[in-house]
């Protein structure tokens, strides 16, 4: 598409006005899309964190009797699903569908119908889980394993609702990721090559991707499993020449994927705002990309690091193994481009760098205790236990929630013209920080020490679990109360948050160059992309026309 | 916990030996990010660098990385090979006889463990081994996934339907040994625990034959009241 040709805009007057739920429940727009995303997903966290608390409160004493087994069996299984399908997933790919296009200098997605039946799939898988209140919860745990999810031993259409709502979710993801493709593909403005894309928008190629690869594998063992239970089929019954280690396999290619997705969804959003509140470019973009996109792979291929305790081959557990310590050197290798980025910069500390540096904290910690779990014999003894728990927590956590919130307050002003609230963040952020902390560190020696299981109801005294679990309790609810204040705070600063303006913190990026909010059609005018740094360009070039041009005016004025 | 095994004190080496390489590895990260965020702020009013790095040092980082990732997976290597090495019975021990090392089936129900010993005599949720013997559990399931954890023995492994699973361990100590169940697997989940016995081979030996007597009288006295009618 050359840019001569194309007239800017035809209009044939103006469409007639809708309500906004109207203009918002048909549009297929890419920022009202990802505006549903990450808004449904922001309310699935709260979801989440509620059901946590619930079962932190059955496990804040030792043969607790607050909640009966199969509610927490439901109770588990619905926090499962909540925060993977429906908040970390839609929430990574919200922000995607919303920034890229910008970022690109897209007027649209290339197949917005796609990315609109995506979104209301992900809306419909989300009402079936809940509507599961109304009849029976799922109780197969996060990762509902044949044979203990298959008819014979949950007879109840608990689990058929978890199958059919995440089966829709994870469809609804997969068409998303298939607009998002095509758009990357072919919507690039002028000169915007793939070495000049921003690195959220590398982000956003490589998740997509990824989400096709891992969606397709899903979709695939829930329909089997539906199958299994519903019409007789056999897949996964071991005793009647099916496996039930195959639906591990495949929902673990899924599971180690989307763990993989929402950590470059993470450190995508990172590379972003740590050059801009530094001042600096970042130290080297071709690094971290290559580094997202060797983590998507390396980190998906590691599946079977799940499957240590499995009857597997030996050779197996060791494939996992290397591809999953191979993953020292892209992470490491992105962190240290983001502190090189620092070093030497004028540091701008305000929220999103903050949660930022949270995030990143978070995941290191997360990632060093996952290497543990790695080392095959290690994996052997951490793995299963509260240890577990605790590293995927603070990795996902701190990618999910600390680096969602770190895109949240990044661009929130694109989305609304306003900033969020400076001083609400910081509290959010120290509460949520010391929260996660005091929560999972406990988990960490209750699971390695003393061999505390996972997703089990209760514990038993006489084992050195009880202190460990009250803490963690108590944890749960300060990382509760912080995440609520950035909820509270971005829901006052909607109306009421500070005007930010159009170039709200001197990002490289296009999105930057939109109206905030953007207009439907993104942009006016499109620059020529000369460089990976075009909105730099652009302010260079608005400072250079009006000082030729103030030049002389000011001259001529006379000196008071 | 402690170790009572050889399998566990490989696991034990390799666990410190990870601590160790995470702290090393968290250290620096974290420390380098907090480093670099205290020294560089706006309000020192130093003009940003405007400087990007070239590929030498991006290789030269992960080339360290690489080595450092490499020295862990042969590390790992090293004591996964050792921690599964068939731990040969001791002088202490019960003898193997015809070279085949004592073998139990333990089966995952939900949700008991059931002991299966080679004289037929069975138990319930308490494992009882000889000491300073090799042992191998054979782990099979009859309903849904559950996994054998007795952390102070040997590693943890699945109990799979349709699968047979070999554990084989070495008790060092005679004493008894917690362990639990640690894949969901249901409403009973929590309670599906066990305990592993070490006994002397006598005092072994002496427990096969008291427990295939009393099992056989307590089917001959099912089989008698059946007889006698007193159960329909």
């Amino acid at each position: 598409m050359s840019p001569a040709q194309s007239p800017e805009l035809v209009i044939d007057g103006f469409p007639p006005r809708r309500a906004r739920w109207v203009q918002l429940a048909t549009s297929a727009d890419h920022k009202d899309l990802g505006r549903i995303l990450i808004a449904g997903a922001l309310g699935f966290l709260f979801m989440a964190v509620v059901e946590l608390l619930l079962m932190r409160l059955q496990l804040a004493v030792p043969e607790n009797t607050f909640m009966p087994p199969v509610t927490f069996n439901r109770m588990l299984s619905l926090y499962g699903a909540t925060a993977i399908f429906l908040f970390a997933l839609p929430l990574a790919l919200g922000f995607f569908y919303y920034v890229a296009p910008l970022q690109i200098g897209a007027r649209g997605t290339a197949l917005p119908r796609l990315g609109q039946l995506g979104t209301w799939l992900f809306a419909g898988g989300a009402t079936v889980l809940y509507t599961t209140f109304l009849f029976t919860p799922p109780e197969a745990g996060v990762n509902p394993l044949p044979p203990l999810s298959g008819i014979a031993f949950i007879g109840n259409n608990g689990v058929d609702a978890w199958l059919a709502a995440c089966g829709l979710a994870t469809l609804g993801f997969l068409l998303i990721a298939v607009d998002l493709v095509a758009t990357l593909r072919r919507l690039r403005a002028p000169g915007m090559a793939w070495r000049r894309l921003p690195v959220f928008s590398w982000a956003a190629a490589i998740s997509a991707w990824l989400t096709i690869a891992i969606g397709a594998v899903m979709l695939a063992a829930i329909a089997m499993l539906m199958i299994d239970r519903n019409f007789d089929g056999v897949f996964f019954a071991g005793d009647a020449g099916g496996a039930p280690l195959l639906w591990q396999h495949l929902s673990w290619i899924f599971y180690t994927g989307a763990y993989m997705l929402i950590l470059v969804f993470a450190l995508g959003a990172i590379a972003e705002i740590v050059p801009a509140l530094a001042r600096k470019p970042l130290f080297n973009r071709n690094a971290v990309i290559g580094s997202l996109a060797a983590i998507a792979a390396l980190g998906t291929l590691a599946w079977m690091q799940n499957m240590y305790t499995a009857p597997i081959g030996l050779g197996w557990m060791y494939f996992a193994m290397i591809m999953s310590l191979a993953l020292i050197v892209p992470f490491g290798l992105v962190l240290f481009n983001l502190i090189a980025t620092l070093s030497g910069g004028a540091i701008q500390m305000r929220a999103p760098l903050l949660f930022a540096a949270g995030a990143i904290v978070a995941i290191v910690i997360g990632l060093v205790s996952e290497m543990n779990h790695a080392m095959v014999a290690a994996g052997w003894r951490l793995q299963h236990t509260t240890d577990s728990t605790a590293a995927t927590h603070f990795a996902l956590v701190g990618g999910a929630v600390f680096g969602g919130f770190a895109a949240l307050h990044w661009w929130f002003p694109k989305m609304t013209g306003r900033k969020m609230g400076e001083t609400l963040a910081r509290f959010s952020f120290w509460t949520m920080a010391i929260g996660l902390l005091v929560a999972f560190v406990p988990l960490f020696f209750a699971g390695s020490s003393h061999d505390q299981v996972i997703d089990a109801y209760e514990f038993f005294s006489g084992e050195g679990l009880a202190a460990y679990n009250l803490i963690a309790t108590v944890g749960a609810f300060v990382l509760a109360a912080g995440i609520f204040m950035t909820f509270a705070n971005a829901i006052l600063s909607r109306e009421g948050g500070r005007p930010a303006g159009h170039d709200a913190w001197g990002g490289d990026s296009l999105e930057w160059f939109a109206l905030s909010p953007p207009e439907p059609h993104n942009f006016d005018l499109l620059p020529d992309v000369r460089s990976a740094r075009p909105m730099r360009d652009i302010r260079a070039a608005v400072a250079h026309r009006s000082a030729r041009e103030e030049q002389p005016a000011r001259e001529r004025q006379p000196v008071a | 916990m402690s170790p009572h095994s050889p399998a566990i004190d490989q696991i034990d080496t390799l666990l410190w030996i990870g601590f160790v390489a995470a702290v090393i590895l968290g250290v620096a990260a974290i420390g380098g990010l907090l480093l670099a965020l205290g020294r560089n702020r706006a309000a020192r009013g130093a003009e940003p660098r405007q400087v990007t790095g070239g590929v030498g040092i991006q290789l030269r980082v992960g080339g360290a990385l690489g080595v450092f990732a490499v020295a862990l997976l042969v590390l790992s290597i090293v004591f996964t090979d050792r921690a599964r090495e068939a731990p040969a019975t001791g002088p202490a021990g019960l003898p193997a006889k015809g070279g085949e090392p004592l073998t139990i089936e333990a089966t995952g129900q939900q949700w008991l463990w059931r002991y299966q010993y080679p004289n037929e005599a069975f138990s319930y949720y308490r494992l009882v081994v000889p000491v300073d013997t090799e042992v191998r559990l054979d782990l099979v399931s009859t309903d849904v996934v559950h996994t054998w954890d007795v952390p102070d023995l040997a590693a943890k492994a699945d109990a799979v339907p349709g699968k047979t699973h070999e554990v084989v361990f070495r008790a060092d100590e005679e004493g008894t040994y917690l362990g639990r169940a640690a894949t969901l697997s249901g409403q009973a989940y929590a309670q599906m625990r066990t305990a592993v016995e070490v006994v002397s081979p006598q005092e072994y030996e002496a427990f096969l034959e008291t427990r295939k007597d009393d099992i056989q009288a307590a089917q001959d006295r099912v089989v008698k009241l059946i007889e006698d009618g007193e159960v329909p």
